[in-house]
């Protein structure tokens, strides 16, 4: 059984992967709010499942991948939503204009992607091995080796248009 | 890529901001209210229908001809079958295992969601259509007491609309397609790998 300070710890820890993912699966601030604070009540909910087998980072990613699916059904019939202070959803505030920049089209490039392709450049750019990939995504870490061949060229080409 | 990346992810590191409160209110708060305010809607269309349901029926005798109760029949039917139609797709819209299912799961069930829930969409647009065809009739003469086949030239608003209705149709299904066709293609993938 785990604890509310438990839980409270691990998303402070985490916090970055929840922004990461909702940044990557939302276009505009309401529903950035909105998928950050379900992917947070779902990461509640399923709290109890987690059993120490895997990292405590493979499960968030699984809960908040499948979330941001689950999500793109709902998206339209937004109900009530907890006001979250605008400065947590913020950009990381670089103060070098051309590095924000860089951010900024790159996570617009990987928009671009689609479903598949994106999960599974995120969890290649958050520094997962093929075979934490294959865990979360359910993928064989061949099929990850080929397609994150396939997703990079996808990339470059989109960049260099 | 990476770097550009992982300077992103640094940055974000340095500027942690969520506050206990804020995540304990996350976790108590309103995903089950988000849902009933999707729920509360449908189910007091669904109330609604199944009053008219019961009117129709109790005053059945009242449509006492042929087509009046042919009319009377598929009405009520309608009324049946779009409420359930309707609660169905939102419990669909909850069919993701979030804690259970890897990516690929989701993602395949969410291509077959939205197939379905397009197919239920475009079905609901032609009962809805066929049901203000015969709920005219129906109440015309259930409230008003009129046979309106026979006082009214109703047979021609029916003609001269369905061309429009034919049109119309077109253009909202055209939206749909594109949805059908990422939803096939997500799902051949998916199956491919």
């Amino acid at each position: 059984m785990h604890s509310e300070e438990q839980f409270i710890s691990v998303i402070k820890e985490n916090e970055g992967l929840i922004y990461k993912v909702v940044k990557l699966y939302t276009s505009a601030k309401e529903d950035e709010q909105d998928l950050y604070q379900e992917i947070v009540y779902q990461l509640w909910k399923s709290f109890n499942s987690f059993r120490n087998e895997s990292k405590i980072s493979t499960w968030m990613y699984r809960i908040a991948l499948n979330t941001s699916i689950a999500n793109l059904n709902k998206a339209k019939k937004r109900g009530i939503q907890l006001p979250i202070s605008e400065t947590l959803l913020n950009r990381p505030d670089f103060t070098d204009g051309s590095k924000q920049e860089k951010v900024d089209a790159l996570y617009a490039e990987i928009r671009k992607l689609d479903p598949i392709e994106k999960g599974i450049i995120l969890l290649h750019l958050e520094g997962n091995n093929y075979d934490e990939i294959a865990s979360v995504t359910g993928f064989t870490s061949t099929n990850v080796g080929t397609r994150l061949g396939r997703i990079k060229q996808k990339i470059i080409s989109q960049i260099k248009k | 890529m990476q770097s550009v990346w992982q300077e992103m992810s640094a940055e974000i590191e340095k500027q942690k901001k969520i506050t206990d409160s804020i995540i304990i209110k996350m976790t108590k708060s309103n995903y089950r209210s988000r849902l009933n305010n999707i729920r509360i809607p449908e189910m007091a269309g669904a109330f609604v229908c199944i009053a008219a349901v019961f009117f129709i029926v109790l005053n059945f005798q009242q449509l006492n001809n042929w087509y009046l109760a042919a009319c009377g029949i598929t009405c009520s039917l309608i009324l049946i079958l779009l409420p359930v139609l309707s609660l169905r797709s939102i419990h669909n819209l909850q069919a993701i295992n979030i804690t259970d299912n890897n990516y690929k799961q989701s993602l395949s069930d969410y291509a077959r969601g939205k197939m379905q829930f397009v197919f239920v969409r475009k079905l609901s647009f032609y009962l809805g259509a066929i049901l203000l065809l015969v709920t005219l009739p129906v109440m015309g003469k259930l409230i008003g007491g009129k046979d309106l086949f026979v006082t009214t030239h109703i047979w021609m608003y029916y003609v001269i609309g369905y061309p429009f209705f034919y049109a119309f149709s077109k253009w909202v299904f055209k939206k749909y397609t594109k949805s059908t066709n990422d939803a096939e293609e997500l799902l051949k993938e998916l199956e491919g790998l």
